[in-house]
C-alpha cells in the first residue's frame, strides 16, 4: 500500500466523501420511512377493498382475487352520510369565508388597538380541544331547547354553527398571512388613477388575497369533512356524517364494504387534490398556511 | 407580523374598522355561549338516566380530582399526546426539509403525498392500520414468514396503537406546518455555513435547528393540541383498554348521558391544555430572551 505524499487530502477527502453520501442515505431511508408510514394505510384500504376472498372476519392484504363487488354492497346509509357531509363541507367552507374575509381584512388593516389579541381571539377555536367544542356545543343546544323550544342538536343548523366555530380560524388565518404580504402601492396607485373604493377592493384588493381565500376554504372543507370529535356529539342515528358513520361502522360490523365506500372517499379526496392543482396550484395552498 | 402594515398608513383605512364588527360578533357568540354553557353545566351532578341536579356544586370536579382514575387518565392523555407529538416532529421534520430544499418537480409530487393524508379523515386510516397491524394482518404474517416474530404481535388495544394513531392524524398537517417554517429560512445562510468549513451536522445544529426553533415549538403546540382533542384513535385503536379524557368524555356523554360529569371532564382538559400552551409560550419567551433562538 503506498501513500500519496502529493495530494495527502485525498483520503481524508474521500472519508469526507463517504459521510457525506451516507448522510444522504440515511436522509432519504427516512423520508421514505416516512413516506410508507404516511400513505400505507391509505394504499391497504384502497388494495382490500378489491379483494374477493376477503371473509368478513378478516381483512386480506395484497388482494388475492380482484373484485369490484363490495362496491356494489356499499350500504345506502354511506351515500347518505357522504351527501349529508358534502353538503356541510361545501356550506361550512362558503361560511367561513363569509365571516373570515372581513374579520382577516379588519384585524391586519384597522386601526384598532391590540391587534394580536384580536387575532388570538379569532385563533381561540384553534386551541380549544375538538372533543371539548363538541360537548360544548352540546350543552348550548341543550340549554338554548330549553329556554326556546327550539333543539339544534342533531339537526343541519347545530352541526354546522359547531364546524363554523372549529373552520372560520383557518380562513382568517391564510387571508391574514396574504394581507401581511400584501403591497400597499398598489391600492394607492389604483385610487389615485381615480378607482372608487369599491372597485379598488373589487380589482385589486380581492384579486390579491384570492389564494388566501382559496386556501383557507379548502382547509375549512376539510376540517367540516373529516371531523368525528365534534359531529360526534351533533349527530344522531339517522343522522351522521360520514366519518361519524365509519366510526361506528369499526366498532359494529367490520365489513369490505366498508373499505369500499372508504377507497372511495380516498379516490375523492385524491380528485380534489388533482382540481386544486389545476385551479389554483398546489404550492398556493400550501404556501398562505396562517 | 401585523407590524408590517402599520396602522393607518394604507389608503382606505377608515373602513376596515367596522369590516370586523359582525364576524366578530358571530365568533364571539359562539365562543363565549358555547363555553360558558358547557362551564355551567359541569357544575350540576348528574342524577342518572340524563337527568341534572337542580342546585350547583363542585361535586363533578371533587369526584374526578379525588379518583385515581381519571387523574391517570389525564396523565395518559398527556403522555400518549405528547409522545405522538415528538414522533409526528421527529420523523416530519426531515420530510419537511427535504421537500423544501427540492427543486425538482418531485417536491410538488411528495407534497401532493402529504396534502391527501392531511385530507382523509382519520377513521379511514384507522381502518388501513387496523388491516395492515392487527394480529392475522399483513406485517404480522411478513414478520412471522421472515422468523423476526414467533407469535403474532399487535399494537391494537396497547399505548403504541394510540400513539401510532394520533401520529396519522397529524402527520400531514405537521409536515405542512414544518414545510412552511423551512421555507422562512434562507438556502444562502445553509450554504454560507458550509462554504466555511461546517459539516452538515453541524449547519443542522448551529444554523437549521436555532432559526427553526420558533416555528418548530408553535407547530409541536398546535399537534399537542390536536392529539389532546382527538379520540378516534384511542377509541378505536384503544381497544375499549386505553382510556384518554376524550373517550372518557365521549363515553360520559354518549353511552353514560352524564352530562354533568362529561362536562366537568371537558373542562379538566380545556384547562390542561390552555394550562401547558401557556406554559410552553412563557418557556419560548425565555428562550429568546436567553438568545437561544432568534426571532
Amino acid at each position: 500500500m503506498t501513500t500519496n505524499t502529493i495530494l495527502p487530502a485525498t483520503p481524508t477527502r474521500r472519508a469526507l466523501w463517504r459521510r457525506v453520501r451516507l448522510g444522504a442515505v440515511a436522509k432519504y431511508a427516512w423520508v421514505t420511512w416516512a413516506y410508507l408510514f404516511l400513505l400505507a394505510p391509505m394504499a391497504v384500504v384502497l388494495g382490500s377493498s378489491l379483494d374477493g376472498t376477503t371473509a368478513y372476519s378478516g381483512v386480506v392484504f395484497p388482494p388475492q382475487e380482484l373484485t369490484l363487488k363490495w362496491y356494489r354492497q356499499i350500504p345506502a346509509s354511506h351515500y347518505e352520510a357522504l351527501g349529508l357531509s358534502l353538503a356541510l363541507g361545501l356550506s361550512v367552507a362558503l361560511g367561513a369565508c363569509l365571516l373570515g374575509i372581513p374579520a382577516a381584512l379588519g384585524v391586519v388593516r384597522g386601526r384598532l388597538p391590540g391587534k394580536s389579541l384580536f387575532l388570538a381571539f379569532f385563533r381561540a377555536p384553534m386551541q380549544i380541544p375538538a372533543v371539548v367544542s363538541g360537548v360544548a356545543f352540546l350543552q348550548l343546544y341543550y340549554v338554548f331547547g330549553d329556554a326556546t323550544g327550539l333543539f339544534l342538536n342533531a339537526t343541519f343548523v347545530g352541526l354546522y354553527l359547531g364546524h363554523l366555530f372549529v373552520a372560520t380560524p383557518y380562513v382568517i388565518g391564510t387571508v391574514v398571512s396574504v394581507l401581511q404580504r400584501f403591497n400597499l402601492r398598489l391600492e394607492e396607485a389604483a385610487l389615485s388613477m381615480g378607482a372608487s373604493r369599491w372597485s379598488t377592493f373589487r380589482r385589486v384588493t380581492l384579486p390579491t388575497i384570492m389564494p388566501g381565500v382559496h386556501a383557507g376554504a379548502l382547509y375549512a372543507f376539510m376540517v367540516s369533512f373529516s371531523d368525528v370529535p365534534i359531529a360526534m356529539f351533533l349527530t344522531a342515528p339517522g343522522f351522521l356524517t360520514y366519518p361519524v358513520e365509519l366510526f361506528f361502522g369499526i366498532e359494529t360490523d367490520f365489513n369490505p364494504s366498508v373499505l369500499a365506500s372508504a377507497s372511495l372517499v380516498i379516490l375523492f379526496s385524491l380528485g380534489l387534490l388533482l382540481l386544486v392543482q389545476r385551479v389554483i396550484g398546489l404550492d398556493a395552498v400550501v404556501h398562505s398556511r396562517g | 407580523m401585523i407590524g408590517l402594515v402599520p396602522a393607518g398608513a394604507g389608503p382606505m383605512n377608515t373602513r376596515w374598522d367596522y369590516l370586523l364588527i359582525p364576524s366578530f360578533v358571530i365568533s364571539f357568540l359562539l365562543l363565549a355561549a358555547s363555553q360558558i354553557t358547557f362551564l355551567q353545566g359541569s357544575l350540576y351532578t348528574d342524577l342518572g338516566l340524563g337527568q341534572l341536579a337542580t342546585s350547583a356544586s363542585i361535586n363533578n370536579y371533587a369526584t374526578l380530582l379525588n379518583d385515581e382514575f381519571y387523574v391517570n387518565a389525564l396523565l395518559l392523555t398527556i403522555r400518549v399526546s405528547a409522545i405522538a407529538t415528538a414522533c409526528t416532529l421527529l420523523m416530519g421534520f426531515p420530510v419537511a426539509y427535504v421537500i423544501a430544499r427540492m427543486r425538482s418537480r418531485w417536491a410538488m409530487l411528495m407534497l401532493a403525498g402529504v396534502v391527501v393524508s392531511s385530507f382523509v379523515t382519520i377513521v379511514i386510516k384507522v381502518y388501513g392500520i387496523i388491516v395492515i397491524f392487527s394480529a392475522d394482518g399483513g406485517l404480522n404474517k411478513l414478520m412471522m414468514a421472515l422468523g423476526l416474530l414467533d407469535r403474532p404481535y399487535t399494537i391494537i388495544g396497547n399505548q403504541t396503537g394510540v400513539v401510532i394513531g394520533l401520529m396519522q392524524f397529524t402527520m400531514g398537517f405537521g409536515v405542512l406546518l414544518l414545510y412552511s417554517v423551512v421555507r422562512t429560512i434562507p438556502v444562502s445562510l445553509e450554504e454560507a455555513a458550509t462554504v466555511h468549513g461546517a459539516s452538515r451536522i453541524r449547519v443542522f445544529w448551529r444554523v437549521i435547528l436555532p432559526l427553526s426553533l420558533p416555528g418548530v415549538i408553535v407547530g409541536a403546540l398546535m399537534i399537542f393540541n390536536m392529539c389532546m382533542g382527538a379520540f378516534t384513535s384511542a377509541a378505536l385503536l384503544g381497544g375499549g383498554r386505553v382510556f384518554t379524557l376524550p373517550v372518557l368524555i365521549q363515553r360520559a356523554v354518549i353511552i353514560k348521558t352524564e352530562y354533568g360529569m362529561g362536562a366537568a371532564l371537558a373542562a379538566v382538559l380545556l384547562v390542561s391544555v390552555i394550562f401547558i400552551n401557556l406554559i410552553s409560550v412563557f418557556l419560548l419567551k425565555r428562550l429568546r430572551a436567553a438568545r437561544l433562538v432568534i426571532a
